[in-house]
């Protein structure tokens, strides 16, 4: 037939890929394993030689800024999580479950997506007016008389680090729990209500397990990007709050590239452990 | 039923979810029109007025707060932003057109690609500097090593993009073309190209605005300061006072982006409106 005669000339089309494979591997896994090779290197004050050594790793593991800001990237990565999930999965439940016409879905979801139309990093400093000594939400808590004295912990803390990233990654987490949701057959709902189910059964029987896989997407994509942040670690906790993405560029600021590699093997090694979890969780291929 | 309950508290709910994800811009915005050149970036507003907009485009007289170095910086990154948006889209479709075909290790190859996404800038940044820096020995630019971190990044976007859209193609057109003796590259121009123009429209504009919003991977790749991408020359600013001007900055650039957004839904428009006239062309033959 005429997939016989045709597909001759499609047998070309398989250099196409070439390109993007050469891009990626020069500029994605050489870049990757150069982080491997070179946290190895002896580092002196200014220099750094390719002879090996393990004493970037021996530092790193005897420093307690560094094991301490390996800590406070699972803490806060864990807390994020735990936060965007918690704010967005009822917004995911309302968009994507109980509102019916598929236009006021469609624009609930593009009201969450507008506020990345602005500059990342202006995202993030918006959050100091809002949560300074003199910022909006304690003149606002002053003028209702829930507080006499303004919230000085708002800012330049672990805590407005927390609500800045919550804000900033949520949306990631209402999207595809939002699609999943908006998948389920309203019929097998139905029918667990006419067996006489309550809300709280048709819930933990048929609805969360059916959204998993929309959480799980939603949890790799805000680990991904939590566990990598430095910007707002560093603008919204006036560098008290050190993640390893932090150390990783004050180490390359002062020139120590060992010891940036060293941090940047152990966020690879952090992240591809993470990763490997969710995905033990929820066969994504399946599922999709 | 529960839901009679339940769906006005989460209707409620997600106006407090909205008034989270926009509070802070109402904010950033009400600040900007803060007085000038000693209003702080704070409440409350002493004088509303339009210096730091006017102070951006360097039309005050100077003062002790430096104007903003994001005229060349803007430049740089509007360059950047279409050096990637050009090159990862061509990639993107390339890519996404051989894996029209089942071939051998596509699975991996798919996972290659979609890593890009994964890796966080941080340390595709800092293995490319490391790169050039310490193996190659090159000086890192904007234009070379940024360049080559943001079509990385950029890339996979636009190779998934151009799949949905491919997998939803009829390829039976293209092998009408063929039998016809047109050749496979005068058939890609010719018939797929204008079908996958939508798609590839969305490629573009997924790339644009993530190269140019792209920070990490800049800070580490691109060299020094007369390399500067305007997310550098902002974060540039965080370390020292912050000044009302880069929130009226902010405001500028959120209209800007709707001004692209604007522009993509205008050229979607018309393409879609074209696909459809075709169509009902084909209707009446």
């Amino acid at each position: 037939m005429s997939d016989a005669t045709v597909a001759p000339k499609r047998q070309g089309s398989s250099w196409l890929i070439l390109p993007g494979i050469i891009w990626m591997a020069l500029f994605m896994v050489v870049p990757i394993l150069m982080i491997c090779y070179v946290s190895f290197w002896t580092q002196t004050t200014f220099n750094i030689s390719s002879t090996p050594t393990l004493a970037s790793w021996k530092q790193f593991f005897s420093s307690d800024t560094y094991t301490g800001a390996l800590w406070t990237t699972v803490r806060i990565w864990l807390i994020v999580l735990a936060t965007t999930f918690a704010i967005g999965y009822p917004t995911a439940l309302f968009v994507g479950l109980f509102v019916k016409s598929k236009t006021l879905s469609t624009v609930l979801l593009v009201i969450c997506v507008i506020p990345f139309w602005t500059s990342f990093l202006i995202r993030v400093l918006a959050w100091r007016p809002m949560l300074g000594k003199e910022g909006a939400i304690n003149i606002i808590l002053m003028k209702m008389h829930i507080i006499s004295q303004p919230i000085e912990v708002l800012l330049f803390t672990e805590l407005s680090v927390i609500i800045g990233m919550s804000q900033i990654y949520c949306v990631f987490m209402v999207g595809p729990i939002a699609f999943m949701l908006g998948r389920i057959d309203r019929n097998i709902i139905e029918a667990a209500r006419d067996l006489g189910a309550g809300f709280g059964r048709i819930f933990w029987k048929i609805i969360f397990p059916l959204s998993l896989p929309g959480v799980v997407v939603g949890a790799i994509f805000v680990s991904v990007m939590v566990l990598g942040e430095f910007a707002t670690s560093g603008a919204l906790s006036g560098r008290k709050v050190n993640l390893l993405g932090n150390i990783i560029v004050t180490q390359v600021g002062s020139l120590k590239w060992a010891m940036a590699s060293v941090t940047g093997v152990i966020l690879t090694v952090v992240m591809g452990m993470v990763i490997a979890v969710f995905l033990r969780i929820v066969d994504l291929k399946q599922e999709l | 039923m529960e839901s009679r309950v339940l769906k006005p508290i989460l209707a409620v709910y997600v106006a407090a979810f909205i008034l989270f994800l926009y509070g802070p811009f109402f904010v950033l915005g009400i600040l900007s029109f803060q007085q000038g050149p000693d209003g702080g970036p704070q409440f409350p507003i002493i004088e509303w007025s339009l210096y730091w907009y006017k102070q951006i485009f360097g039309l005050t007289p100077p003062s002790r707060i430096a104007p903003l170095p994001v005229g060349e910086a803007l430049i740089r990154s509007l360059v950047l932003a279409f050096m990637t948006m050009v090159t990862s889209t061509v990639l993107g479709v390339m890519s996404a057109q051989a894996f029209r075909r089942k071939f051998r290790g596509s699975t991996v190859v798919f996972y290659l690609i979609v890593l890009g996404m994964m890796v966080p800038g941080v340390l595709t940044g800092l293995g490319t500097s490391l790169l050039a820096n310490n193996v190659i020995g090159i000086t890192r630019h904007w234009y070379t090593t940024a360049f080559a971190t943001h079509v990385a990044y950029t890339y996979p976007f636009a190779f998934l993009v151009m799949l949905a859209i491919l997998n939803r193609f009829d390829g039976s057109v293209e092998e009408a073309a063929w039998s016809l003796g047109v050749n496979p590259w005068t058939t890609f121009r010719k018939v797929t190209f204008p079908l996958i123009f939508p798609g590839v429209l969305s490629a573009m504009l997924f790339a644009f605005t993530l190269s140019l919003d792209e920070f990490p991977r800049s800070l580490f790749a691109a060299g020094g300061t007369e390399d500067q991408t305007l997310p550098l020359a902002i974060y540039g600013t965080f370390s020292v006072e912050i000044h009302p001007n880069i929130f009226a900055f902010g405001v500028l650039t959120t209209l800007f982006s709707f001004a692209l957004l604007s522009v993509y839904g205008v050229l979607m428009g018309l393409s879609v409106r074209r696909a459809r006239k075709l169509a009902m062309q084909e209707d009446i033959a």
